[in-house]
């Protein structure tokens, strides 16, 4: 059975698309998104974790998770959970990919997305002190003071 | 004089240590010289990237995909290169597919040379350090004359690349990589592979098991260390990498030796693949039919799996219409090999920390960029 069919008989709530370059793209809704997570892990043995990161649509939050199999030339599949603007929340998967730990913490700290259930979510790549938001949400401001531009000559 | 004393004691490393390679700040908890808990503090070297790419059109992110890993320029062009030929359907002319998979191989045994080097810095050894720069220099002199920077090349073009091949650059990579091979690896091997400190120092310690690489979403040499049969050159197919006959290279123990040879036996695969490039390479365009513009569909995605030198890079790559991209997330190996440092070295001495932070081949520069 191929997998969006195994997918929809499983979750008949997620939106599956099948991309034109091979890619799977599944939609879920955040209540769903950890039991979705673990179906795919333990029943449909996606066991890589390569990659978690975050986009902004603007009238939303995503989180995107990009999953594969260790064998060759294998599925590829992108879960994808849509949550509020305003107050993004969403279940954090570390306990399934210990390997998510930390693009969990660079998405909360570039998108501002709060993972319930990570261990440790601190700020990683910003300085904890760090008060300026969140810099890849779409309309973020950078508040720092302009720098004078220094020329030679200047005196 | 207090006679209570707390048991465990908190160490600071770096940011500016010698073993860090970058600016790279660990905080050990030690109970003597044992490590108890090592938790890296990364982001001294964050340029935020990804913001920047947002800003640019396609081709001018090639020249920042250069400064994420600055010791592995060419093949992260690629993978940067690679997401948008997809989302366009783009084809690439055949010539420029072979000198693609021939600069590539030689970034790789670049970075393996380079980590070969300051690896043994690490442990101590400061001689190989000397001799695998002597070699890395004449990749970088071949590198110069071909796309005129040493580090950083932007050579890369979307659909080719930006130049061909100077007259005489063929016989030069051949009697370079004849030197490599004949003269330069046997040294390399007599001076560090069979050495007791050596031995003593790396087999047994900072192993990783593959179900544990494999959870934590390990890559590259540091997965084949483990004993996982996984290439994305060969099992997610980019590039050419299927005309040629190279091998997997593979090693069960899972340690820092492990991954030590791992690398030194990946060089020697590349110098195959050089090889066989140079010598099947056909005459033709380096650079294909592009748009002046470049616009990939509305709403479409991509996410690119490139084996560069130190592991898988992603790309991931959103298009709204426009020329910049909507979104463009860069996964980086060494951000997520970071990780594994604290689970490999729990139980071990403060020193086998360093070998095992050595190992895994960060380069800070693609952990925050």
């Amino acid at each position: 059975m191929a997998l969006a069919e195994q997918i929809t008989a499983e979750f008949p709530s997620a939106q599956v698309t099948e991309s034109s370059y091979g890619e799977t793209l599944v939609k879920v809704a955040p209540e769903d998104y950890k039991k979705f997570c673990r179906y795919v892990k333990e029943g449909l043995g996606f066991s890589y974790p390569s990659d978690l990161t975050g986009t902004d649509r603007t009238d939303c939050l995503e989180v995107v998770l990009h999953l594969f199999k260790m064998e060759p030339n294998g599925p590829r599949l992108t879960v994808k959970v849509q949550v509020d603007r305003q107050n993004p929340k969403v279940e954090s998967v570390t306990d399934l990919w210990p390997g998510v730990d930390w693009h969990e913490r660079e998405t909360m700290d570039m998108f501002g997305i709060d993972f319930e259930g990570h261990p440790d979510l601190r700020r990683i790549l910003l300085p904890e002190n760090w008060q300026g938001g969140h810099p890849l949400l779409k309309d973020f401001e950078d508040k720092r003071p302009e720098r004078p531009r220094l020329v030679r000559g200047d005196r | 004089m207090a006679l209570t004393q707390e048991r465990e004691i908190t160490v600071n490393m770096g940011p500016q240590h010698p073993s860090t390679h970058g600016v790279l700040r660990m905080i050990v908890k030690l109970d003597g010289e044992t490590v108890v808990e090592a938790k890296p503090d990364i982001g001294y070297l964050h340029r935020c990237f990804e913001k920047l790419a947002e800003q640019k059109t396609y081709p001018q992110v090639i020249t920042f995909t250069d400064r994420t890993d600055y010791l592995s320029a060419m093949t992260n062009e690629w993978a940067f290169v690679l997401g948008i030929e997809k989302l366009l359907g783009i084809e690439v002319p055949e010539r420029a597919e072979y000198i693609r998979v021939i600069v590539a191989e030689l970034q790789r045994i670049a970075s393996h040379l380079i980590w070969f080097g300051t690896f043994s810095l690490d442990l101590g050894a400061a001689t190989p350090f000397i001799y695998a720069f002597r070699e890395r220099e004449v990749i970088y002199d071949l590198f110069e004359s071909i796309s005129g920077g040493r580090l950083l090349y932007n050579y890369f073009r979307i659909g080719g690349l930006r130049n061909d091949f100077p007259p005489g650059w063929k016989e030069k990579v051949l009697e370079f990589l004849e030197y490599l091979e004949k003269k330069a690896l046997p040294e390399y091997h007599k001076l560090f592979t069979g050495n007791r400190i050596v031995e003593v120092r790396t087999q047994g310690v900072g192993v990783l098991k593959p179900e544990v690489a494999i959870a934590y979403g390990a890559s590259g040499p540091v997965l084949r260390g483990s004993g996982v049969d996984w290439d994305l050159r060969r099992d997610v197919p980019y590039g050419y990498y299927h005309k040629f006959d190279w091998q997997v290279i593979t090693e069960k123990a899972g340690d820092v030796f492990a991954r030590y040879l791992v690398r030194m036996r990946e060089v020697e695969q590349s110098i195959k693949i050089v090889r066989q490039a140079l010598q099947g390479m056909p005459d033709g365009e380096f650079l294909g039919k592009v748009p002046k513009v470049l616009k990939p569909p509305k709403d479409s995605e991509f996410y690119v799996r490139h084996e560069g030198s130190r592991g898988e890079v992603g790309v991931y790559l959103i298009s709204d219409g426009t020329p910049n991209p909507y979104r463009c997330h860069w996964r980086s190996p060494a951000f997520v090999h970071l990780q594994l440092v604290e689970p490999m070295a729990i139980g071990w001495k403060i020193a086998d920390l360093v070998a095992i932070l050595g190992s895994i081949d960060i380069v800070l520069g693609e952990v925050d960029r």
